[in-house]
């Protein structure tokens, strides 16, 4: 891998003139390496591919997820229903009433529209942390396993700060002084997965960064940025994705808790975890209408965690 | 080890300043004034800017930052200005209740979790193992508000089996007793699920290491060479089990709240409700240092069990 990367880095350099020259003197072994390193890296993602669709669990848990994404994005035409207004007198209808799949909940709103609506809130409360998390929490990985010294040891310092935190209670923390609403929810949720995104970066950085092509790229002048971008990223990356996309399911927990404690979305707004709570009192009404939303919560929590597993299984050439 | 106990310690230290001052920037800086759990929605420019200078909010931030922790290290979290009582009261108060609640959860997710964990592990691939991997993903997946719902409607509503919460042990031990299960089991069954798929991990990866095969070699029987797994994959186990216990903590607020469990978790919540971020910020700053104070008491225990460990520290 070493041997094939350092091709590459020549290869890329081509047009430098040093580079050049070194590829004049070993062209034929450089040619190779590079012809090399473009098989293998076409081959990592197919072969990634190959072994995820050889883990039924994992497709079956991938279509449940883009089925939920469309169910959410197309929630319009699955229902003829607004989620926001109900009808008074159909309260608390059971599940599998005419006219309403799923009931109706303790104002008389269609359990299905509210439920397909919602789930616009919740995948957005368990995607979006995630993957800004990942964004910031690498470049800040990144930079501390790069630049050591003060810089590094003070953010990463300062990110074991926030890891000193029961995550669930510092996004409470932070959800509570922000103060209710989808947008803050999403801030607290992402603020409390930079750490560990961080520190798996940084970490895979650390790995990186003493290898002998950083070495040979920093020789031939390369700037910083230019040897993290080009050199660090790729092969930090999969770490960080492998660990991000476990996230995401805790993310979606954690905001469905925020909105549960009434820190999420503003009441009418059907969010899963805020639906669970208005309902709970109606419990032992309509049971079945209230284990709706908690059972979407479940569904969607496991089909991310199945699908993040094989995703782990197939990208982790160990196993 | 009295070495590793000092250095420990002090890197400890530091980071109980850092969760402080995070916990003070977050009730302080953030956009949700402190002062408007006290002030009326339609207060005027004039009376706001006066309860601002009474409680000191107009000085700089880091003379604020000064006073505040002078007085936290002295036991004074200031005035809950919503409940009319002194905020360490009502934290004395509840700390107990949230103490045995989160004890028994972290003993129960722990010890079934391990033992699930070991059993899985050591019959790799069988029928076990694959219900254990179906128990811990349900575990990992179900949100606990959800499953507290649930068990409270057939266990306390429908079967009557066990009280619906809101006892503690000046009711009677039994009382206690039978109301602190539903709590714990739906609090600690992400416990449960996390220390069995981290024990199988370990286990499984000690079960192919070349001094299982030299004790078997050596004559040692089944059940010595499975104790020798045992404690060599203990040490994940034990890294775990502090942010388990954490997350116990902090999962509190959930579970004591459906349960009404008078606890840490049911002041923050009640606090939360109010706006009364004075005890928000004493609650959040008295579970945070618990929390750092379990993870150095477990790394202690981890060097104590493992030189490996120990080695490294040093």
């Amino acid at each position: 891998m070493t041997i094939g990367a350092v091709g590459a880095f020549t290869a890329r350099f081509a047009g430098n003139q040093t580079a050049t020259a070194l590829l004049g003197a070993n062209k034929l072994r450089d040619d190779w390496n590079a012809a090399g390193l473009a098989v293998k890296s076409q081959s990592f993602g197919r072969e990634t591919l190959s072994r995820f669709l050889e883990n039924k669990l994992g497709v079956a848990a991938s279509i449940v997820v883009v089925l939920l994404f469309l169910s959410a994005i197309f929630a319009p035409f699955l229902t003829p229903y607004d989620p926001l207004v109900g009808v008074p007198t159909d309260r608390l209808f059971n599940i599998g009433t005419p006219g309403h799949i799923l009931g109706t909940d303790e104002q008389g709103r269609d359990m299905l529209a509210r439920v397909l609506y919602g789930g616009r809130l919740s995948l957005l409360a368990g995607f979006i942390p995630t993957v800004v998390a990942a964004v910031v929490g690498t470049a800040i990985g990144v930079t501390a396993g790069m630049v050591r010294g003060a810089v590094g040891t003070v953010l990463m310092r300062f990110m074991d700060m926030l890891y000193a935190f029961p995550a669930i209670l510092l996004a409470i923390a932070v959800g509570a002084s922000l103060g209710p609403g989808l947008n803050n929810t999403i801030i607290a949720v992402t603020i409390v997965f930079v750490p560990p995104v961080a520190r798996v970066a940084e970490s895979a950085t650390r790995r990186v960064v003493v290898q002998e092509f950083v070495e040979a790229a920093h020789l031939s002048g390369a700037s910083k940025l230019r040897i993290a971008r080009s050199q660090i990223l790729p092969n930090v990356l999969n770490d960080i994705i492998v660990y991000a996309s476990g996230l995401v399911g805790i993310a979606m927990l954690t905001a469905a808790s925020l909105s549960f404690l009434g820190l999420g979305a503003a009441p009418p707004a059907p969010e899963w975890g805020y639906m669970l709570n208005s309902l709970r009192g109606s419990i032992y009404v309509a049971p079945l209408v209230v284990v709706v939303p908690g059972f979407f919560i479940f569904l969607t929590t496991v089909a991310f965690n199945l699908a993040s597993d094989a995703l782990r299984e197939a990208m982790d050439s160990r196993l | 080890m009295l070495r590793i106990t000092m250095r420990r310690v002090g890197l400890a230290i530091p980071i109980l300043f850092g969760v402080s001052i995070i916990v003070f920037l977050l009730m302080n800086v953030l956009p949700g004034s402190p002062e408007a759990g006290l002030v009326g929605e339609d207060a005027s420019a004039a009376e706001r800017e006066r309860i601002r200078d009474s409680l000191g909010l107009n000085d700089p931030l880091p003379i604020r930052y000064g006073s505040w922790l002078l007085n936290a290290l002295q036991g004074d979290l200031g005035f809950s200005t919503q409940r009319q009582r002194e905020v360490s009261d009502l934290l004395m108060q509840a700390w107990g209740n949230t103490a045995i609640l989160a004890t028994v959860s972290a003993l129960f997710g722990l010890s079934v979790g391990l033992w699930l964990g070991y059993v899985a592990g050591t019959r790799r691939g069988k029928l076990v193992d694959k219900f254990v991997s179906v128990i811990s993903l349900a575990g990992l997946s179900i949100p606990s508000f959800f499953l507290a719902i649930v068990l409270l409607a057939v266990f306390a509503g429908g079967l009557k089996m066990f009280p619906s919460g809101g006892a503690t042990f000046d009711d009677g031990i039994g009382t206690a007793l039978s109301s602190l299960v539903l709590p714990v089991f739906s609090g600690a069954l992400v416990t449960l699920a996390i220390t069995a798929r981290v024990t199988r991990a370990s286990i499984v990866d000690v079960y192919s290491a070349d001094f299982v095969e030299t004790l078997r070699a050596k004559g040692l029987n089944e059940f010595e060479v499975r104790m020798h797994i045992l404690r060599n994959a203990i040490s994940p186990v034990l890294t775990t089990s502090g942010v388990q216990i954490g997350a116990l903590l902090g999962g509190s607020v959930l579970v004591e709240t459906i349960f009404r469990w008078p606890g840490m978790g049911l002041l923050i919540f009640n606090a939360i409700s109010a706006r009364d971020l004075q005890v928000v910020q004493g609650a959040t700053l008295l579970i945070a240092v618990t929390f750092v104070i379990i993870n150095l008491l477990v790394d202690l225990l981890q060097a104590a069990l493992d030189p490996r460990v120990r080695g490294a520290l040093t």
